[in-house]
């Protein structure tokens, strides 16, 4: 069970208007947002930290968990440069004449650039060439984060260079009106901040951060030339909560954090690794503490499948062990609901006269719940009102945060249906390089490596985790040794792994600093 | 028939890949040595000089050994080698006893020596009383070792995995840690010592594969058994007569030429880090003369001898093919790592037109019949026989249906490239494409231009530089780049290792120029590929076969990605390590923002767009 005196009391309902029932938000926060990609957790957790920053309070709350509020860059100028611009190459081709081509592109920004106050003209000036100034234009568009989706062009979002390149995730209209919208920018990001600034190890970790935000770096320099000198509308945000004070999943996220950082890896290239461990940690603290929640002995575990050719009993038990997780949480609902109804204070209110009134009043306290009298239009009988209120949470649950484990899963190469039609843990080899950086300071025994995956985040691969948590009739020690082997070999094409002999090989980090 | 000849070849077999010999190897051995009365294939193992030379009166200097490989190499032989010449009780050796200790003079000084002939089977408690617990001897090995002039010196043989899981087990005490780092960082650093402490490290299975197969070659080949079989005389259809095959094999193995190819074979395994310890080198030996897929455990017997030549399988017991296992069932083969090692050259699947053409059409073809008549039809028990020949019509001019028939001509066509690669001299080698019989085109090359070069003490020739450093710029800036003077270091916007890279980092020349290099060296063992970015300032990428390889293939137009992610992964860590080392040379002065776009024309030459943004 959880430790009460970690748990944060919930902000006033009226802070969150629009939130129908509070059972996901208690137990996990506001909010773990299913369609959020794991860059755009990223993008949002960097643009709280600028900004937060900004006020040099970074990855410090200052003993005050709620409300974190912020001020995050709109760059409107920046964004419709970038993204809302087809024009850019078409005229670069078509108009060799520098003079000509500044003054019809900038004409045609003039009527079709939106959002953006007081003009362009001072790129004029910047940039002598516009030919260059569309060159590198090109350049940056090439290194737009997941460049590939097809969002609107208000969600699209350069590469993190520096704070000029960060800005929030907005709506745009054709006529105009800004607005922030919660569909990208789901407020995930936010309570990766929160977490990582609740981590024993933040204080370590804040330098890396600071530096990365930092900008010291010819292309952010770039993007600040490219933005004019007026102020930003700034607006501020922060309603989103993390209902824990300190936890066990924060300090292992800030621990890989700092391991990474560590390695001091050149230019940016640590991003795509803290993004994955990012993402997983996030998914790593839904399951820990929906099976605390749960009060279950056994913290969750992962049977991973090394890709075989064949089916193997392996995959099956990856399979199994895919779906028991992904029922978790909805479990986790369920005994919330559970626990209320078995709670003192349900118990007695049933028992007296205006039952249903008081049951309700009851639960409006600590579910906000049913609020509105379109809520609920059943009978007038507490049973009643407790079944709906669970085909609710439950129907809510798996809209968004009961899909988290399987969305996030699959974005960071957690789960797969590769070589089969059915989902399963499959770690792909961004993520075992990932796991190898931020557990592998410069090399590791192999038995020893499985170990340690297995205790930071349970994922098992070979046969001496595996006999731990299976059942007897599960277990097959001869098929968990070839999966060991092959993840040796997977782990041996990446160049990171080092055979000696038959009895021994050593998991190498290739980026370690000791030479 | 007890006889010497039939007992020599029994006792030899025992040396082949028969089941009973995972375990217990050397007893069965030992015991079938005595049993039928042959003596054992044996040899001085080439580090047993050395070892020998720190325990002797005027050592050179006082140093505690540590003994690891794979079992079978000799660690406990040499354990008891060493017993004798400090003046130890050989009776006493052969108790069996794991724990031995005896007072003696070392490089002048009195020492207490003790030898552990088997890490793992050290007893807990010493029935005599000598030491209290484990614990405490190995804790006071790891303080001998620290210091400098010790009066304790060990002697401890281990397998590789067993040291590292030993003292994993000892627990978190400091000394114990230290230890283990060191044992990790030598075990895995392929060293034998490390300055300040007083540790041989000798891994008996690191010694250089090729010159065990010398040594193995030696000790078999002029064994007495075989001139016993000489002197027997036999019947032309009787064994060791003019038709048997593993006379034939005997005396095949025995040409120059077999075993020059067969050493070349070591060699290049050992250039691409897979190491053939003595057991198994011998393993291959005796199943290479006596292999054949119908024989009891797939080797043949003295008695099988007049049987085989009456049913005319004899060239099933191809020399050529036993080399690579090709007798034994798929599962034996692939449990046997020396097989899994050599059949990574794929000699016997890959081939050339040129091959093939002389193989298949050889025999009606005016031009290649010469070849043919050379190689194939020359060679009266392993070439092209009646077999050979009905298979081969079959295959050619056969029905459609069954693919039986023409699967037979493609099983036998593995056997005869593998011939091939034993018989073609070494001046036909170009003219046959011998080396394109590998998956290591470029393998003749690697051994003749570049390492035997190099430990003549000469230079790798400016062709192959130039071929190396155009393959390391295709993978450096994925692009299909023609730049073969200078290694140019570029980097995508976002990630140093993009797949393609536009923007230019700096540009390094090749030929010494203001403190930049790039050459070929050879400074240990292995060769290696240096960038010097300035004196002081270098990144070695450790050339072995596989990555030679990689580079050359990427140099003639192959996809980086396809011959060997893991050589593709290597090379964008020393990628990485160049990029880091860069960034410490002292930089001059550059505008704040200044873009170097890379470039490149249809001829695949680098241009460089320069693009600078001012900041008023």
């Amino acid at each position: 069970m959880i430790d009460p005196s970690i748990i944060i009391d919930p902000p006033r309902p009226s802070d969150h208007p629009d939130n129908l029932l509070w059972v996901d938000e208690q137990i996990w926060g506001h909010r773990l947002w299913d369609s959020q990609s794991s860059w755009l957790v990223f993008l949002e957790f960097l643009n709280l930290a600028e900004a937060c920053l900004r006020e040099e309070k970074l990855l410090e709350e200052g003993g005050c968990y709620y409300p974190l509020s912020f001020k995050p860059y709109k760059r409107m100028h920046l964004r419709n440069i970038l993204f809302n611009n087809e024009k850019l190459s078409e005229v670069a081709l078509r108009v060799p004449d520098n003079e000509s081509a500044w003054a019809e592109w900038l004409e045609w920004m003039a009527d079709n650039a939106k959002g953006a106050t007081g003009g362009f003209s001072y790129l004029k000036t910047r940039f002598p060439s516009f030919h260059e100034f569309s060159a590198l234009i090109g350049m940056l568009k090439s290194s737009a984060v997941e460049s590939d989706t097809n969002r609107r062009w208000s969600s699209r979002f350069v590469f993190p260079f520096g704070p000029h390149g960060l800005y929030e995730d907005l709506n745009i209209t054709p006529s105009g009106s800004v607005s922030r919208e919660y569909i990208n920018f789901g407020l995930t990001g936010e309570l990766l901040y929160k977490m990582l600034s609740r981590s024993e190890k933040k204080e370590q970790v804040r330098p890396y951060l600071a530096r990365m935000l930092s900008g010291e770096n010819p292309w952010d320099k770039l993007l600040l030339r490219l933005q004019p000198d007026f102020s930003n509308d700034l607006a501020t945000r922060g309603n989103s909560f993390l209902p824990y004070r300190a936890h066990a999943s924060f300090d292992r996220l800030g621990e890989d954090w700092l391991s990474v950082c560590e390695l001091q890896l050149p230019g940016f290239d640590s991003f795509p690794f803290l993004v994955t461990l990012s993402a997983f940690h996030v998914v790593l603290y839904q399951l820990t503490l929906g099976s605390q929640w749960n009060e279950e002995e056994q913290k969750p575990f992962f049977v991973c499948e090394v890709l075989a050719p064949k089916k193997t009993l392996i995959r099956e038990l990856a399979g199994t062990s895919y779906q028991r997780n992904n029922l978790l949480t909805l479990q986790t609902v369920e005994n919330y609901i559970r626990r209320i109804e078995q709670s003192q204070e349900w118990q007695s209110a049933t028992q007296q006269p205006g039952s249903f009134e008081l049951c309700r009043q009851l639960l409006i306290d600590q579910v906000r719940w049913p609020k509105d009298p379109e809520d609920y239009d059943g009978c007038n009988d507490p049973q009643t009102l407790l079944w709906e209120l669970r085909r609710v949470a439950k129907n809510r649950h798996q809209q968004h945060a009961g899909n988290v484990h399987r969305n996030y899963g699959r974005d960071i190469g957690l789960i797969s249906k590769r070589g089969t039609n059915k989902l399963r843990y499959a770690p792909n080899d961004s993520l075992l390089k990932a796991l190898v950086l931020a557990n592998v300071r410069t090399r590791m025994e192999y038995n020893e490596f499985l170990s340690r995956l297995y205790n930071r985040y349970g994922l098992i691969f070979g046969d001496r985790q595996a006999e731990v948590v299976l059942e007897k009739g599960e277990f097959d020690k001869k098929a968990f040794q070839a999966n060991s082997v092959r993840l040796e070999q997977r782990l041996g094409s990446l160049g990171m792994l080092r055979r000696l002999s038959d009895a021994c090989a050593y998991v190498q980090n290739p980026f370690s600093t000791r030479s | 028939m007890a006889n010497p000849v039939t007992n020599w070849i029994a006792f030899l077999r025992k040396y082949g890949p028969i089941a009973q010999n995972d375990n217990m190897y050397d007893e069965h051995l030992r015991k079938s040595s005595k049993r039928l009365g042959i003596r054992p294939i044996e040899f001085a193992h080439p580090a047993e000089e050395e070892v020998l030379s720190l325990f002797k009166e005027d050592a050179p200097q006082l140093a505690s050994v540590i003994l690891t490989g794979t079992a079978g190499d000799g660690k406990s032989h040499l354990c008891g080698k060493v017993w004798k010449q400090i003046g130890g009780d050989a009776t006493e050796w052969n108790s069996d006893d794991i724990y031995y200790r005896k007072s003696a003079i070392l490089s002048g000084k009195p020492v207490s020596i003790h030898i552990i002939r088997d890490l793992t089977a050290l007893p807990e408690t010493d029935d005599r009383g000598r030491y209290f617990q484990k614990r405490d001897v190995l804790e006071l090995f790891c303080t001998s070792l620290l210091d400098p002039s010790p009066s304790d010196i060990f002697l401890i043989a281990a397998n590789d995995g067993q040291l590292v899981e030993s003292w994993q087990r000892l627990g978190d005490k400091e000394v114990f840690l230290k230890t283990r780092t060191l044992f990790e960082s030598l075990l895995v650093e392929d060293l034998q010592e490390k300055p300040g402490v007083s540790l041989r490290f000798f891994n008996l299975s690191r010694v250089n594969s090729s010159i065990l197969l010398d040594l193995s070659l030696e000790a078999l080949l002029s064994h007495e058994g075989w001139e016993e079989c000489y002197r027997r005389g036999a019947g032309e259809f009787e064994f060791f007569g003019s038709r048997c095959p593993i006379r034939h094999n005997y005396e095949l193995l025995n040409t120059p030429l077999v075993k020059s190819r067969l050493r070349a074979l070591f060699e290049l395994c050992e250039y691409n880090d897979l190491h053939i310890p003595i057991r198994r080198v011998l393993l291959l030996l005796a199943n290479a003369i006596l292999g054949h897929p119908e024989a009891k455990d797939r080797l043949m017997r003295a008695g099988d001898i007049p049987a085989i030549i009456k049913n005319g399988t004899t060239y099933k017991a191809s020399l050529f093919n036993n080399i690579f296992g090709g007798n034994l069932s798929d599962t034996r083969r692939e449990s046997l790592e020396v097989f899994q090692n050599l059949n990574k050259l794929r000699i016997g699947q890959e081939t050339s037109n040129r091959i093939d053409n002389i193989l298949i059409f050889g025999h009606a073809d005016e031009i290649l019949r010469p070849y043919f008549d050379r190689y194939l039809a020359a060679d009266h028990f392993y070439g092209a026989d009646e077999n050979y020949h009905a298979a081969q019509r079959e295959y050619l001019e056969g029905s459609d249906e069954g693919n039986a028939n023409s699967q037979a001509f493609l099983d036998l066509l593995i056997g005869q490239r593998r011939g091939l690669f034993f018989k073609v001299p070494e001046d036909q080698e170009q003219e046959m494409t011998l080396w394109e019989l590998t998956v290591f085109r470029y393998a003749g090359e690697y051994l003749s231009r570049v390492i035997a070069m190099l430990k003549a003490g000469g230079k790798v020739e400016r062709a192959i530089m130039s071929r190396l450093v155009r393959g390391l710029n295709r993978v450096f800036v994925g692009m299909l780049i023609s730049s073969d003077r200078e290694v140019i270091l570029a980097k995508g916007l976002s990630y140093t290792d993009a797949r393609v890279c536009p923007l230019l980092e700096e540009r390094i020349s090749v030929i010494p120029r203001l403190g930049e290099k790039v050459e070929v060296i050879m400074p240990s063992e292995k060769p290696v590929l240096r960038i010097s970015l300035s004196n002081s300032l270098v990144c070695d990428l450790p050339l072995n076969l596989t990555r030679y390889e990689f580079l050359s293939r990427v140099a003639e137009g192959a996809l980086p990605s396809s011959f060997s992610k893991e050589c593709y992964e290597d090379m964008l860590a020393y990628k990485s390590q160049v990029l880091r080392a860069l960034s410490k040379r002292p930089q001059e002065d550059k505008p704040d923002m200044t873009f170097r776009l890379l470039n490149i024309d249809e001829h695949g030459h680098p241009a460089e767009e320069i693009i600078e943004v001012s900041n008023d």
